[in-house]
């Protein structure tokens, strides 16, 4: 079975991102390439530093950039190579959880799980209804689904985030800097939430994430922990 | 000399970078109507409605005020000279050529890009600032369809409501100064200013308030997208929307007139 994530050769690189209307400008190149597999059901966590490259490594996995050589397949996909259009369409097959949250600060919490669903399904209103009031219920989002993003704490906006993400029960989930500014006890349930379940094989979906550490308690719940320093990449264990 | 030149040169060479990428970014919105998904057509719509109602309804009054002033001052200040010359007719042609016509698409525009423009790119760069607008293509939501065509077509239609706002406003305010300078009658102040409107006069303010509502909504996206910083450059970018899309009515306004004369 293919690995629903892979990285082969690509540069760690800084991202760079290009604002509307601008040619994408070229990245810097430098000598450290990685290559990983993230194998189904399981759930892999990738550190580093500031400036080690890892903050790329989400963007790279929804083509949100572009590796300027090497390769990187999302379930059996370059989606990279894909026109705008098939490229927006393939990301609603992949769960994302940005740094911070990204959360539509217009918007209740409940409007911002409404949103994808709303934007990218032919559900019906009350279908989606149904979906939106169980992951409020799983993500015990029910006292603060009508507020705000503002008006929540950190942990209700990040549950919030991902229950966005989820919102498609995807098979790949993509979590970038989860568990920042989360206790330990916030941070082992939402990931048991992007994990949905286990299954014999590991987790129900395959989680991966990327940041500067990970919470003690987390570690033994990760099937592997690699560290990228000065370049390379490293397993922890 | 020679690096003065230099410089001269990588100036315009930004500017036309700058040029080009609004070009780019206008016709990337206007081509992403075509791929808009039936599902994301209505939340769309409902945010064009919410657009609608803040730039044009919330508008409205603002409106009412600078056109009843400004047609009011306007005729009250030259319809006595013109009665003494028997020339009063002429305020009808006033009304029309300058008012209706020139000023109505000009101070519609600019008092929306001072209300909304402004609102635009605020709202866009916090959205690209609180990493929104890539939380949004993360989940496969085109920005274009969310965030840029409910706001274009919301202030394409916001201007071309104003601007009937506007001109039915100048109407009246002009009616009311001629009736108190002059004693002038109802009807026969309607029918000098409507013997002086034209089909080609009605055509050329609708271009230019279409230009103008479609300046108003590209280039305040463009600026409010374009932020890369951090929240300090919100309100550089609200400057540089606000600046450039004045600087482009006024030089688009003058090439209407100069062309379509």
């Amino acid at each position: 079975m293919i690995a629903p994530l892979i990285y082969e050769d690509v540069p760690l690189h800084r991202v760079q991102r290009t604002t509307y209307g601008e040619l994408p400008a070229q990245s810097p190149v430098v000598e450290a390439r990685l290559t990983l597999h993230v194998e189904a059901h399981q759930t892999v966590a990738v550190l580093g530093g500031e400036a080690s490259g890892v903050d790329a490594l989400a963007g790279l996995a929804l083509g949100l950039e572009r590796a300027p050589s090497g390769r990187v397949v999302t379930l059996g996909t370059e989606i990279a190579g894909l026109a705008r259009t098939a490229q927006l369409a393939f990301r609603r097959r992949v769960g994302y959880l940005p740094a911070g949250d990204g959360l539509m600060q217009n918007l209740s919490l409940r409007d911002n799980l409404r949103l994808p669903l709303r934007f990218g399904s032919n559900f019906r209103p009350r279908e989606i209804e149904g979906r939106v009031d169980v992951i409020v219920a799983q993500l015990r989002l029910r006292e603060v689904a009508e507020l705000r993003p503002a008006q929540c704490n950190a942990e209700e906006r990040r549950r919030a985030a991902l229950g966005r993400a989820c919102a498609f029960d995807p098979e790949l989930i993509v979590l970038e800097e989860p568990f920042d500014g989360l206790t330990d006890r916030a941070a082992g349930e939402l990931l048991e939430a992007a994990r949905g379940g286990e299954t014999s094989e590991g987790g129900r979906r395959t989680v991966f994430m990327t940041g500067a550490s990970l919470p003690a308690l987390l570690r033994s719940r990760v099937d592997r922990q690699l560290r990228i320093t000065r370049g390379r990449l490293e397993e922890v264990r | 000399m020679l690096g003065y030149l230099a410089a001269i040169g990588r100036g315009t060479a930004r500017w036309l970078a700058r040029v080009g990428a609004l070009a780019r970014f206008a016709f990337e919105a206007i081509e992403s109507l075509a791929s808009l998904p039936g599902a994301g057509r209505r939340v769309a719509a409902r945010v064009l409605f919410n657009q609608l109602r803040f730039t044009a309804l919330e508008a409205v009054s603002l409106i009412v005020l600078l056109s009843g002033v400004l047609s009011y001052l306007t005729i009250a200040a030259t319809i006595e000279q013109l009665d003494k010359v028997g020339a009063s007719e002429l305020i009808g042609k006033l009304m029309v050529v300058a008012i209706v016509r020139e000023l109505g698409p000009l101070l519609t525009a600019i008092a929306v890009v001072g209300r909304s423009g402004t609102a635009i790119t605020a709202e866009l760069a916090t959205n690209t600032v609180l990493g929104e607008v890539r939380a949004l293509e993360g989940m496969g939501i085109d920005p274009y369809h969310y965030l840029v065509l409910p706001r274009l077509f919301g202030a394409v239609v916001s201007v071309a409501i104003l601007m009937i706002v506007f001109d039915v406003v100048a109407i009246i305010g002009g009616y009311l100064a001629a009736l108190m300078m002059t004693g002038m009658s109802g009807p026969r102040y309607l029918g000098i200013v409507l013997a002086n409107l034209t089909t080609r006069d009605v055509v050329l303010t609708w271009v230019k308030g279409l230009i103008f509502g479609v300046v108003i909504g590209v280039i305040p996206s463009y600026q409010g997208l374009s932020v890369r910083s951090g929240p300090t450059e919100i309100p550089q970018a609200v400057i540089r929307g606000t600046v450039h899309s004045l600087a482009l009515i006024f030089v688009l306004a003058a090439i209407v007139v100069g062309t379509l004369r």
